[in-house]
């Protein structure tokens, strides 16, 4: 799957919207993973466990292709992502490479979602996680127009 | 019904006024979005009512859902929707979305999904119970839906029996003033056992079946507490608006029916008119039958022309032709069926033909009826008709056509339709559906063997209510239409049989054949 620019613009958004708006406590975690767990947190509601987890090993074949360093990287029974902060901590040098990673993997679940769901419905499940984060609804054209 | 539950002491200690006042605002009905249901279901989804929607796979039984939930939720009292195995609700807004209903800006606030797989997987009904009511319970919705509410109930049970299970759902839903719809995918030979359709207040059966190449879907509300729903199977049909449901009753239950009226409707031919005693009775019914090339489309749009002219609006519902060959016809004959097509005064339905059902077939024509005001309909023809129909309504048609004239008739439209009938020269049938009860008045047209020339012959039948002729007349179609020649034909008997014979003679006499002129000789 290409991830669309625009889809891959909107990853980069969520990240640096969680990585400013991370406490002390989750300073440590990547934003990466917070904004997995976000939208783990809901999609979960909506498509079960066992749904998000198909989506998430989707998402993370997909971003492996584009970045075989995730290869490490796995998706829980739960749905949960495990692995990135190891990757984190080995590669501490390179942060721009690990932030990078993670727009590329959060694109992929994005995109996933825009094209299962389309635009709109995508964009309402992100602004009911992030509804202090300003989004321009232009910003994404992948997947199906709702 | 749970919803109406009250403290039997409340009850008692009320007055008649405060306990009607009470009555009218528990009595509420939620508009259920499905054109065409709410009239079924008798106005309206009883508010706090337990439903069930059951039926087979792609039955449409979730689109009916999602239809209900888009019509009523809303951000103070949203909706829930709880999924269970089947489908995936990612699958299902993917599809769902398609349709014109589905708002999107409703997700999630006013609409939310919510996936049960896991606890129906992993645990009992209690835990699911439990999870429903937690849900239930942070939500304050209006709407709850369970899909699909089989799948949830499918394994072996322990803890909780499903009767339990699904009285205590059912109360706990309507305590929560909430609006609840099961689906499920069930036969209709689990009717009788099934503790679900004992609780239930509202049950509605879709149905789907193939009739030779056509697929007839048909929704039935088996039970509906507290309300009179229209009984019987009603035609739905699925389009990218949703479903949409045709009432067999085609929505003119609740109209008065016109009086009778005795005004007389002219065709503008004055000598048939002359035989109608003045015309056909306004609210009638006519049938004009004749076989083919007898001009029962000429004498059809003759009535509908003269309606016109006197100010009355027509519908004409063609099958076998498009709707410009029509116009183009009665061009040919001088009527001018264009101008008031352009005026609004005329429309001419052109029914796709095959897979109709008579109910949307009534829908369209009811549409255009009541959008024109029209006084007049001409069906051209009842075999056309039945041609459209689904196969599956083929053998309903004579039904069909009883409900679908006496609801158009009662409210004083006058319809002509024709019908083609095969010439016998033993017989003199009327139609080939034995309809003819379901007329008012019969015109009939045919061909006739005359001093060797093949010549067409009026004779109007029955007149209920009314004189009319007994006169048979000679006609003829010509540039101006239906023309009858001269006075009855006394000199022949017989006319009827289509083999006439003299009355002057013993038989037919041999006379020089009218043929044209030609310049070759033979």
């Amino acid at each position: 799957m290409t991830i669309h620019p625009k889809t891959r613009d909107l990853a980069r958004h969520l990240l640096a919207y969680e990585a400013n708006a991370g406490v002390s406590s989750e300073a440590m975690e990547p934003a990466t993973l917070r904004v997995y767990e976000k939208l783990r947190g809901n999609l979960r509601v909506l498509v079960g466990v066992a749904g998000f987890h198909a989506l998430a090993s989707r998402a993370l074949t997909l971003a492996r292709s584009e970045v075989p360093g995730l290869g490490a990287v796995q998706v829980a029974a739960d749905g949960k992502l495990q692995g990135i902060s190891e990757i984190k901590s080995a590669m501490k040098a390179d942060e721009k490479w690990i932030e990078e990673e993670g727009v590329i993997l959060i694109s992929c679940l994005l995109g996933l979602l825009l094209m299962f769901l389309g635009e709109a419905l995508t964009m309402n499940l992100v602004l009911n996680v992030w509804p202090a984060a300003a989004f321009d609804n232009g910003n994404v054209r992948d997947g199906r127009k709702a | 019904m749970y919803g109406r539950l009250r403290p039997l002491t409340t009850a008692m200690c009320e007055t008649g006024e405060k306990r009607e006042h009470r009555r009218q605002s528990e009595d509420k009905q939620l508009p259920t979005g499905v054109p065409g249901l709410d009239e079924i279901v008798g106005g309206g989804l009883p508010e706090f009512s337990f439903n069930i929607i059951a039926g087979a796979p792609g039955s449409g039984k979730t689109t009916l859902a999602h239809q209900f939930v888009f019509a009523n939720a809303s951000s103070e009292r949203p909706a829930l929707y709880f999924t269970v195995l089947g489908e995936s609700a990612i699958k299902m807004l993917r599809y769902q979305q398609q349709y014109t209903f589905f708002d999107p800006a409703k997700l999630p606030g006013s609409i939310r999904f919510i996936n049960l797989s896991q606890v129906v997987l992993e645990k009992d009904l209690g835990a699911v119970l439990d999870e429903i009511t937690k849900e239930v319970e942070k939500a304050n919705p209006a709407v709850v839906v369970v899909d699909s509410f089989r799948t949830m109930v499918r394994k072996p049970q322990s803890d909780m029996d499903l009767q339990s299970f699904i009285q205590r759902l059912a109360l706990f839903l309507a305590s929560w003033q909430a609006t609840t719809f099961l689906i499920g995918e069930y036969a209709e030979e689990e009717l009788r056992d099934n503790p679900i359709f004992t609780v239930a207040d509202g049950l509605f059966w879709l149905r789907q079946t193939a009739e030779r190449n056509s697929i007839v879907r048909k929704l039935q509300i088996i039970k509906l507490r507290g309300q009179d729903s229209v009984p019987g199977l009603h035609t739905f049909r699925i389009t990218e608006a949703g479903v949409q449901a045709f009432s067999r009753t085609f929505g003119l239950t609740a109209r008065k029916r016109n009086p009778p009226s005795n005004r007389r409707l002219c065709f503008g031919i004055p000598e048939l008119d002359k035989m109608l005693d003045g015309g056909v009775r306004e609210g009638d019914s006519v049938l004009v039958a004749g076989s083919s090339g007898t001009g029962k489309s000429v004498l059809a749009t003759q009535f509908i022309a003269e309606g016109i002219r006197h100010g009355e609006p027509g519908i004409v519902a063609v099958f076998e032709e498009r709707p410009e060959a029509y116009a183009e016809r009665a061009t040919s004959l001088g009527l001018d069926l264009e101008s008031p097509q352009k005026d609004g005064k005329l429309t001419i339905l052109y029914l796709r033909p095959l897979d109709l059902s008579v109910d949307e077939t009534m829908h369209s024509i009811l549409d255009a009826v009541q959008k024109i005001g029209a006084k007049r309909l001409v069906i051209d023809s009842l075999a056309g008709f039945e041609m459209a129909l689904s196969p599956g309504f083929r053998a309903d048609f004579r039904e069909s056509l009883y409900r679908m004239i006496f609801a158009l008739t009662g409210i004083g439209v006058t319809i002509l339709s024709t019908v083609e009938v095969d010439e016998s020269f033993t017989e003199f049938p009327f139609s080939t559906y034995s309809i003819s009860f379901l007329t008012d008045d019969i015109i009939r047209l045919r061909y006739v063997s005359i001093d060797g020339q093949l010549r067409k012959i009026m004779v109007v039948i029955k007149m209920r209510g009314g004189n009319h002729a007994k006169d048979i007349r000679e006609y003829e179609i010509t540039s101006k239409g239906v023309v009858i020649l001269g006075k009855r034909l006394t000199e022949y008997q017989g006319l009827i049989s289509g083999i006439p014979v003299h009355s002057d003679r013993s038989g037919p006499k041999e006379e020089p054949s009218q043929e044209p002129e030609s310049g070759s000789k033979s």
